[in-house]
């Protein structure tokens, strides 16, 4: 039995979007057992457009896993921003984890928002001015807290979550002068350094879907512009099990909360 | 943001180029940085996805109102919002 997992990032969310991804969404209590959402919930990160995501992406009857993204610090009130997401009972990661309970295993996911800082052999470098030493701090201390989040999780299947890219395959489309804004290696190497099984992100609209880290762990983009539907289905740990290929009506969840 | 200066009669340049591109993000009315922004002979072309058609007609209003001399034409869809018809196995 596999572990299904529904995922999308980049909805940026405000009054205009409400409703449109409801008749999909709907859908998920049959379909997966998690829903993961990779940053850039809002468009200006207010507390009234958190609502929005609240109300589009809350009582799903599927547990909802998310990680804020660039977006959704635009204002200012991230502290809001996640207390609107968790009182409609969204898990907010940053730097952290959590372990569910499915059919199919035990399922921990590790997120964080990430960081730019560019990819091996073309990144930033902790040198010169403050300001630039600032920024490739703020690189490598996302991509530390990822990787110790990966590596204390105790399940079967591990996930890591992030709204930044960990590798430079999935921003194929993108121009390359802005991979550096784009994402960073270090969230690749963080990944590498737990038995991670999938990793998903957004960030990148004109980005391309799949790739792989230099250890080889698939990764996947899944912001919305590059999806192009509601969000995307990966079945995780058993590929032979032909009941889960229909991926209609397939066991039920164990919610490790109400 | 910076401010535009005079832009005269000729083609768009460069510099205000840049400063759509900044503005399409920047701009609290539009917030988007999956626009691209392209110079072409005649105009500038703005293509990308958006989350509804209320975004494409404020990016449209957004620009027209900023840059009323600058020729530009739009090709921007708005992204689809199904459920998916397919899952991908990864074993
Ligand atoms: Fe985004
Ligand atoms: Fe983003």
């Amino acid at each position: 039995m596999a572990i299904r997992i529904a995922a999308v990032g980049d909805v940026h969310m405000d009054e205009d979007v409400v409703g449109r991804f409801r008749p999909a969404l709907e859908q998920l209590p049959g379909s997966a057992d998690v829903l993961l959402l990779a940053g850039d919930l809002t468009r200006h990160g207010t507390e009234d457009e958190a609502r929005c995501v609240a109300r589009e992406f809350g009582g799903l009857g599927v547990p909802v896993i998310a990680v804020l993204g660039n977006h959704d610090h635009q204002c200012d009130q991230v502290p809001q921003v996640v207390g609107a997401l968790e009182e409609a009972g969204i898990i907010v990661l940053e730097g952290n984890g959590v372990v569910l309970d499915c059919v199919g295993g035990r399922l921990g996911v590790a997120g964080v928002k990430g960081f730019g800082g560019g990819f091996a052999g073309r990144c930033a470098s902790d040198f010169g001015e403050p300001e630039m030493k600032a920024f490739v701090h703020t690189t490598t201390e996302s991509a530390d807290r990822l990787g110790e989040a990966l590596q204390s999780l105790e399940c079967d299947m591990l996930v890591a979550l992030t709204h930044y890219s960990p590798v430079p395959d999935t921003l194929a489309g993108e121009p390359l002068e802005i991979y550096p804004f784009l994402g960073c290696y270090q969230l690749g190497q963080a990944i590498d350094s737990a038995p991670t099984a999938l990793a998903l992100h957004g960030h990148a609209h004109h980005g391309s879907e799949r790739g792989t880290t230099p250890a080889g762990i698939r990764v996947r983009n899944v912001a919305h512009p590059v999806i192009k539907q509601a969000y995307s289905v990966y079945h995780l740990g058993d590929h032979l099990d032909q009941a889960q290929v229909s991926g209609v009506g397939a066991g039920g969840i164990q919610q490790p909360w109400s | 943001m910076t401010t535009h200066r005079d832009y005269g009669t000729g083609p768009p340049d460069e510099y205000v180029e840049a400063e759509i591109h900044r503005m399409l993000t920047e701009d609290p009315a539009v917030a988007e940085q999956g626009i691209t922004v392209v110079r072409r002979e005649r105009a500038l072309v703005l293509s990308g996805e958006v989350e509804s058609a209320h975004r494409r007609e404020e990016i449209l209003r957004r620009v027209a109102e900023r840059f009323p001399d600058v020729p530009i034409t739009t090709d921007i869809g708005v992204i689809r919002a199904q459920a998916p018809t397919e899952i991908e196995q990864l074993p």
